[in-house]
């Protein structure tokens, strides 16, 4: 097995296994942290891909931006969760 | 193999090795500032490590300035995450963790 | 030589897999995001790698990218996801 294939079949395991688990899982902030993840490892494989500008734009739109606005969602959702009861 | 491959070389196995330690410490460690500490040392001795070994194999200044720009970017986030979320575990009052301790 | 790079960064991506499982161990938020901390930092030294192996000069600014919104996804966290309901009973001393 050469040294790209292997890297390529843990890279497919890797991002098959994050975005299955994102969308199973229950809890909110537990899928958020996934996405980020799968926006990475998505990041890395367009880079493996030969898109380098493409991997660029997933790494600033898919995992960074996009992660810290649902970051920021989910404290909102968990403030609200916490205010009605009082 | 040349001088500087070998030396290339040795020095990209230890930032390797050091990634692979900060890995096993985020698995191994039992308390959030512990973990913290484990992803420091990935952080900027394992990317540190690695930037010198390929600094050594390219020789065009432009990607060795840039090579050096993303290591000082990452330690300076790498300090400024470490703390906020220091900060931030201790204002939700997660303790410390003693050697006494289950982890 | 560009060969053992590449075998250097099949490790460091076996060594994300691995990370993967403190993402679905937890247990306090901060773990869960501290991995994929760890993901964006070993992110960087891989895109580095694959630069080097592929001599391909464009994924050095991909990594550039990576560094920077590592910052943004980790200070968002501390700043706005990550308070519980002891922090607002507790004195806020900052």
């Amino acid at each position: 097995m050469t040294p790209a294939l292997a890297f390529d079949l843990l890279l497919i395991a890797a991002l098959l296994w994050s975005a299955a688990r994102a969308l199973t899982i229950a809890d909110v902030f537990h899928a958020v942290v996934l996405f980020i993840v799968f926006g990475l490892l998505m990041a890395l494989a367009w880079a493996r891909l030969g898109a380098p500008d493409i991997a660029l734009a997933e790494a600033a739109i898919g995992a960074g931006l996009t992660g810290a606005l649902l970051l920021d969602a989910v404290g909102h959702l968990r403030a609200r969760q916490r205010e009605p009861e009082q | 193999m040349t001088m500087t491959e070998i030396a290339s070389f040795i020095l990209l196995l230890t930032g390797a090795v050091f990634f692979f330690a900060g890995t096993v410490g985020l698995l191994r460690f039992p308390d959030v500032y512990t973990r913290l500490h484990a992803l420091a040392k990935a952080d900027n001795l394992g990317l540190g490590f690695i930037v010198l070994g390929l600094l050594l194999q390219t020789s065009s200044p432009a990607t060795a300035l840039k090579l050096i720009l993303i290591w000082l970017l990452a330690l300076a986030a790498s300090a400024t995450v470490g703390f906020l979320i220091a900060r931030r575990a201790r204002q939700n009052g997660i303790v410390p963790w003693q050697s006494g301790d289950r982890p | 030589m560009s060969n053992l790079t590449l075998i250097l960064s099949v490790f460091l991506l076996a060594n994300l897999l691995v990370a993967l499982l403190r993402v679905a161990r937890g247990p306090t938020p901060a773990d869960r995001l501290l991995a994929a901390l760890l993901f964006g930092t070993t992110g960087v030294a891989i895109l580095l790698l694959l630069a080097f192996a592929t001599a391909s000069a464009a994924l050095l600014d991909a990594a550039l990218v990576f560094a920077l919104l590592a910052a943004i996804s980790g200070a968002a966290f501390a700043q706005r996801a990550w308070r519980e309901e002891q922090a607002e009973a507790m004195h806020d001393d900052d």
